[in-house]
């Protein structure tokens, strides 16, 4: 038991959080998604979206780049190689610890 | 528990929700459907029908490039003020799964012009078989991407192509009414997926962008 405990702590904790694995998920199969997208696909509310953004991106797992289309502003989000990454290697452990409990 | 692969999925299937690409899809089909009627109407030699020939191979080849412009523009125009902006990532495949496609699609095609050759009757069968071709193909991508409404356009597919040959209507013609069916059906299921996204999704009033000001 302890070990799998031990297995559980070694999960990113970035990641981890319900919300964060979603947009993790999200942005791992596509290239670049907008606030708004996240927003739909995840059922988040704009303020608990922009928090888990940022602890992301504080993280360097996700680039945000504001822009604009025509007038209308829009916020890109994409997974960076270090998301993708740490993302890859979650799935990896979670997986390994669920087999073992 | 999160389910990962459900929301890799749901993402990736996020991309069929307004029924844009079957329009697009579907108008091209019907398109393809007249050019081929057109073909078969023309008199035997004449220049009609052989410019409608040389071309049709200009407009199978350029068809994937204006569907996904036709697409692109219709996307940022309706589907991304509503449920925003996504960028699918574009895989390239493998040299294996190339080989393996050009291989099938070869078999496929030499199968057919030996069946041809050896007995032109065979080609009152072109309708079915080009059915039951695409019917596999829509089943392929229904499985892939889990869009029930594909495995509905994979049994229609089947039912005019195999529905065509018994009806006596092969070769050109049948060819031609078989994509001109076939098509008026995908564009049938777009525009219904179109009529449910528009409903469940309404324009944000204050256009949904927003974001971590930290940066």
């Amino acid at each position: 038991m302890p070990t799998d405990l031990h297995g559980l702590a070694d999960l990113d904790r970035i990641i981890h959080e319900p919300a964060r694995l979603a947009l993790a998920a999200i942005l791992s199969v596509v290239e670049s998604a907008d606030f708004l997208y996240l927003q739909r696909e995840t059922g988040l509310t704009k303020g608990n979206l922009s928090s888990h953004l940022a602890k992301m991106e504080e993280a360097g797992y996700v680039a945000i780049e504001k822009t604009y289309r025509g007038r209308i502003p829009l916020t890109l989000v994409r997974l960076t190689d270090a998301g993708a990454s740490a993302f890859k290697a979650y799935r990896a452990r979670f997986k390994k610890f669920l087999e073992k409990t | 528990m999160i389910d990962i692969e459900k929301i890799e999925k749901r993402t990736v299937r996020s991309f069929y929700d307004d029924g844009l690409l079957e329009i697009a899809l579907g108008v091209f089909f019907v398109f393809l459907g007249g050019w081929l009627f057109a073909q078969a109407a023309a008199p035997e030699g004449s220049g009609l029908g052989a410019a409608l020939s040389v071309l049709f191979v200009l407009v199978i080849v350029s068809a994937g490039v204006v569907v996904g412009r036709v697409v692109r523009f219709l996307k940022q125009r309706i589907t991304y003020p509503r449920t925003g902006y996504v960028a699918f990532k574009k895989k390239e495949p493998s040299p294996k799964r190339r080989a393996a496609a050009a291989l099938a699609g070869g078999l496929i095609g030499a199968s057919l012009a030996v069946l041809y050759g050896l007995s032109p009757s065979a080609r009152t069968m072109l309708p079915a078989v080009n059915g039951l071709l695409f019917a596999v193909a829509m089943l392929l991508m229904a499985n892939k991407v889990g869009v029930l409404r594909f495995h509905v356009l994979a049994a229609a597919s089947a039912v005019i192509g195999v529905g065509l040959t018994a009806a006596g209507a092969g070769d050109l013609k049948g060819f031609g009414l078989f994509f001109g069916l076939f098509g008026a059906a995908v564009i049938l299921s777009g525009l219904a997926a179109l009529i449910v996204y528009l409903k469940r999704s309404p324009r944000p009033a204050d256009g949904g962008q927003e974001g971590p000001d930290a940066h």
